[in-house]
């Protein structure tokens, strides 16, 4: 049964080819630079690069590279030694230490205007971690495209190897996420967007350095190996008038390790002149804890599990920033963006970064060209 | 829940397909341009992505992929 319904899929994707609607693939290339730094001594330079060459009408090749430049990513250690300290980056070696991940990725797209077909896979490695992936993506247009149905898939097969010798009780960290979305034109300046995600990890999902130091007590930190998650979404834009729009979000987030999220999000956008657009974004995050995460200080040899790390914990972040996009003539687009992202405060912060609140600056410049 | 609010989404969303055509083709120029897009700079989308994968437990929500890497 499996076999037929493969080679009828196979048998789609080749009726696939012989319609000849509409589509907007077309040649290009673009290069960037991305940026993070934050007060925890952590600076990632990323440069981009991407490649899209039609390899007919309806067909097109997609090849992208980014390269993480981290610098001084060495952590600063808790200050309090007697209670949850002492924790370095995943990634980093000891001191002050480079570490360089190379993230490349292909795709194959088909396009005949009312049916989007992408095939692709990933592949990354740096230092201690190699993350292998493939996804895949359909997304149907429907009622002279004023609604779009799309469903895309993703299975990570990840692997640790810690620069210093420990024996992990798994090497591994594999993720799937299926994603379901719908797009919908409402009138002429408005349009909703609707998605749900199912992810799942298993495998070593906590860091193979970070590790709990109180009293008698000294333990890698350990999480459960399974988690599912699931995730729902709201978007929409509406154009205020003729130079000015809006695009709003919200994110429902749940898990079985019983964190839950809300994300919103607001951004207006405004046509200044006929090749610039600029504007300003807001957005608040807020989530629980795990239903693991103790307070700083109070584990137990009896505990199953330890965290350390504050994204187990309850915190808020915001972050505020202003997009550029440039039209030059010919089609070719230069686009920017400064964001900056604050965390509220709490004591699992406090003791690994030594910081109230983590607080880092984010860009990115990117230049594309159809050729 | 979450599973009840997508079938219910997405039968109101294909079930009365005649009532969804709002907007005729000739009406569209609006939605071309980079202000009307749900991410208007793609690299910003794919950088952000990442930031908060890694700075925050949640994920989910957009259909972008994002690969996995040893910050997480």
């Amino acid at each position: 049964m499996q076999i037929k319904q493969f080679m009828l899929f196979v048998l789609s994707l080749a009726l696939l080819e012989v319609t000849s609607l509409a589509s907007d693939l077309k040649d290009k290339m673009s290069f960037g630079i991305n940026t993070y730094n934050d007060n925890a001594d952590v600076q990632v330079y990323s440069p981009t690069f991407a490649l899209y060459k039609k390899l007919s009408s309806q067909w097109l090749l997609g090849v992208k590279m980014r390269i993480d430049a981290v610098t001084a990513a060495s952590i600063k250690n808790g200050s309090n030694a007697t209670h949850v300290d002492a924790v370095t980056a995943a990634s980093a070696k000891e001191s002050v230490a480079d570490d360089v991940r190379y993230a490349p990725t292909a795709m194959l797209t088909y396009d005949d205007g009312d049916n989007l077909v992408t095939f692709g896979s990933y592949y990354s490695t740096e230092n201690d971690y190699t993350g292998v992936a493939a996804f895949a993506s359909y997304v149907r247009q429907l009622n002279q495209q004023n609604t779009a149905l799309g469903v895309s898939a993703s299975q990570s097969f990840d692997k640790w190897s810690p620069v210093f010798k420990r024996a992990l009780p798994k090497d591994n960290r594999n993720e799937t996420k299926i994603d379901f979305s719908a797009n919908q034109l409402i009138t002429p300046e408005f349009s909703m967007s609707a998605v749900y995600s199912y992810m799942y990890s298993e495998g070593f999902l906590s860091s193979p350095y970070h590790f709990i130091l109180q009293d008698s007590l000294a333990k890698f930190e350990n999480y459960p190996d399974k988690r599912t998650g699931h995730a729902f979404a709201l978007k929409g834009v509406y154009l205020l008038d003729k130079d000015d729009s809006v695009n709003f979000s919200y994110r429902y987030y749940m898990d079985d390790w019983d964190i839950k999220s809300h994300t919103s999000s607001v951004e207006f956008m405004r046509d200044f002149t006929h090749d610039f657009t600029s504007g300003l974004r807001l957005r608040y995050y807020t989530q629980t804890g795990s239903n693991f995460v103790k307070p700083v200080g109070t584990y137990g040899v009896s505990d199953q599990y330890f965290a350390v790390d504050y994204r187990m914990s309850a915190f808020d972040s915001y972050t505020i920033g202003v997009p550029f996009i440039y039209r030059m003539k010919g089609g070719d687009k230069l686009t920017a963006s400064i964001d900056y992202y604050k965390t509220s405060s709490n004591e699992y912060l406090k003791n690994w970064y030594d910081v109230g609140s983590l607080q880092s600056v984010f860009t990115t410049l990117t230049y594309e060209f159809a050729y | 829940m979450v599973k009840y609010i997508l079938i219910g989404s997405l039968l109101f969303l294909t079930a009365c397909s005649d009532k969804l055509v709002r907007v005729m083709p000739y009406e569209k120029e609006y939605f071309a341009q980079d202000k009307m897009s749900l991410s208007p700079i793609a690299e910003r989308a794919e950088q952000e992505g990442h930031v908060y994968l890694i700075r925050e437990a949640s994920a989910g929500g957009e259909s972008a992929f994002q690969g996995g890497c040893g910050c997480r």
